[in-house]
């Protein structure tokens, strides 16, 4: 029997956390209440148990920390589930009990039970690598099989998978995964091998040898191609970044700058090509338009005829909706059930954002933005105390970082009207069964490789 | 009972409850980093560490009771490529790398043909083992101890 380690930090945290939440479903049902002119007590004894229960699976995951005897990172968790908790408020308040009880049944439990399998048993790691090849053929066909027996959700974009009588899932997240894990595997087999046959070009550059670069590029190709069919671009951009930060862990920075060099090379001559023979997306088009003016009055065009649609009234209303509700909310928001997010369009999962700002304040928003920020920084820094000889789990430790950096970023970003919109979910806080269940996955594998690390330094 | 006040009050609560959890981890961050600035590893001396021959196997220039010298990283094999070249039998070409980390030693099977042993258990071949002091070391027919 291991010792049983001790948390204070964790503890203290969660506690507060599990207040949070307690204290933020009862203001969203009292409000809701409130405004029907009712009696907020009549509801109350029903409204506790979802808080109860969530917050208490929270520290049933802590407790099971503390019985596995990790003694290290008491960061990671606690950041996990205030941001998962901001986000259930948020769920509970736009989309009543059944949207909380979907997020925990989907994504939640079952993501806590392969988190606990991962952190009980960290050599599972080895298994992943073992399984890195099927990933990374899971990762080319899942996107194909979504394009062609996909189910249209509500946004009319093609990006589930329904099997049988299982809840659909969002294919887009485990392709994610998979491909980190790919990488990973791919770049630490041949990424020793491809340095040490590297020959000098002109004075600085380097160039790895071909034979043990070119299959991984063309995974990473096929697999970005694979997502065009699904039209979520949101991901190929996503995918892009992990892939360059992955490059840039395996490889050294002269070898790192000259791939990228010839990539950019690539895509500037890819980018020529497509410009004379391919017709931008409408979707992206209108994006771009979108971003520049969300007020514009500007008809929207398919196949140059003139669909009686304004841009202020089609990609832009999303925008415009969103920048009103963080100006209704001011510093400390209207408080839960007291703002209007109903207006916002995917107000609980790609604008879920927008909402918190509006009733729990930029304030609530901006302590979001510090969350992620101390998770990446968290994760990045297990990264640097892995022995040297550990490369498979540095990259994907790196993956895995850089994934909840770029979507937070993109959605951020996007709800603020600061960079073009492109739809992702925001991890742990945004409506999504998959892209929550993806996320602990990630988080398990994180304080997995945690947790062997000290096996070792014992 | 006033249930705007309350909701008000609870709304200020919420926030406090954030920024408390928020704080609280970013001491909890802060005290770890200035904890790792307080007790600095002393690697030059652990750096010291030697290979002292407990039986040389078939290799004729080895003495029982001779030190061979380390560096940070060594790998260990017959190829003559290697930091540290072994003319016994039974080691493969590429058979075992040697390394400091900054914290301590570790040994790492290349996958050697023979296996590399630690305290006569072989380890699992590229899972990198930490070394204690004192530790004995076995590859192909030869031993070895890591010592000051």
């Amino acid at each position: 029997m291991r010792r049983t380690a001790s948390r204070p930090v964790e503890a203290l945290a969660l506690v507060a956390i599990a207040a949070v939440v307690l204290l933020g479903f009862v203001s969203a049902a009292a409000a809701g209440q409130l405004r029907q002119g009712l009696d907020p007590g009549a509801v109350l004894p029903q409204v506790l148990l979802q808080p109860l229960l969530s917050g208490g699976l929270l520290l049933v995951f802590h407790i099971f920390l503390r019985l596995t005897g990790l003694r290290s990172e008491q960061v990671i968790w606690p950041v996990v589930s205030l941001l998962f908790v901001i986000g259930l408020m948020m769920i509970y308040r736009l989309r009543g009990e059944a949207g909380v009880w979907q997020q925990m049944t989907r994504g939640f439990i079952p993501g806590l039970v392969i988190a606990g399998v991962l952190v009980a048993r960290p050599q599972l790691i080895e298994t992943i690598r073992r399984l890195a090849v099927p990933a990374g053929i899971a990762g080319l066909l899942l996107p194909l099989l979504t394009a062609l027996f996909g189910v249209v959700d509500e946004t009319g974009a093609r990006l589930a998978l329904k099997i049988g009588p299982l809840p659909s899932i969002q294919t887009t997240e485990l392709i994610k995964l998979a491909l980190i894990i790919f990488l990973a595997w791919y770049i630490e087999r041949e990424g020793r091998a491809a340095e040490a046959r590297a020959h000098t070009l002109l004075i600085w550059m380097r160039l790895p040898a071909l034979q043990y670069f070119v299959p991984g590029v063309l995974v990473v190709t096929l697999a970005t191609l694979a997502l065009v069919p699904m039209s979520d671009y949101g991901a190929v951009l996503i995918l892009g970044a992990i892939f360059i930060a992955m490059l840039y862990t395996g490889f050294e920075t002269r070898l790192f700058f000259t791939i990228a060099a010839i990539g950019l090379a690539l895509a500037a001559l890819v980018g020529v090509v497509l410009a004379f023979t391919w017709e931008v997306p409408a979707v992206i088009q209108y994006r771009f338009l979108a971003f520049r003016d969300p007020w514009s009055t500007d008809m929207i065009l398919v196949n140059g005829q003139p669909t009686g649609i304004t841009i202020a009234e089609g990609p832009g209303y999303q925008i415009q909706q969103a920048v009103y509700a963080v100006i209704a909310g001011g510093i400390t928001g209207t408080g839960l059930g007291f703002g209007t997010p109903g207006y916002i369009p995917l107000a609980h999962s790609d604008f879920i954002l927008a909402a918190i700002i509006e009733e729990m304040g930029a304030a609530t928003g901006l302590a979001l933005l510090a969350l992620f920020a101390v998770l990446l920084m968290r994760i990045f820094r297990i990264v640097f105390l892995l022995p040297p000889g550990q490369v498979f789990e540095r990259l994907l430790l790196v993956g895995i970082g850089v994934h909840f950096f770029t979507q937070v970023f993109v959605m951020a970003g996007g709800t603020l009207n600061l960079i073009p919109m492109t739809g992702v979910t925001i991890p742990f806080v945004s409506l999504g069964g998959t892209a929550l269940l993806v996320n602990l996955v990630e988080i398990g594998i994180a304080l997995a490789i945690v947790r062997r690390m000290e096996g070792y330094r014992t | 009972m006033d249930w705007n006040a309350l909701l008000f009050a609870f709304k200020w609560i919420i926030l406090a409850l954030i920024y408390f959890v928020l704080m609280l981890l970013l001491t909890g961050v802060h005290r770890e980093m200035t904890l790792r600035v307080e007790q600095p590893a002393p690697p030059s001396r652990a750096l010291k560490s030697r290979l002292r021959v407990v039986h040389p196997g078939s290799d004729p220039n080895l003495r029982p009771g001779g030190v061979i010298t380390l560096q940070a990283d060594n790998i260990l094999g017959s190829a003559p490529d290697n930091d540290l070249v072994f003319a016994d039998r039974f080691v493969s070409r590429r058979h075992a790398r040697l390394y400091w980390d900054g914290a301590a030693w570790w040994l790492e099977d290349l996958g050697s043909r023979n296996g590399t042993y630690v305290n006569r258990q072989a380890i699992t071949p590229h899972q990198p083992q930490r070394l204690e002091r004192g530790a004995v070391i076995s590859l192909g027919d030869m031993t070895f101890e890591l010592v000051e």
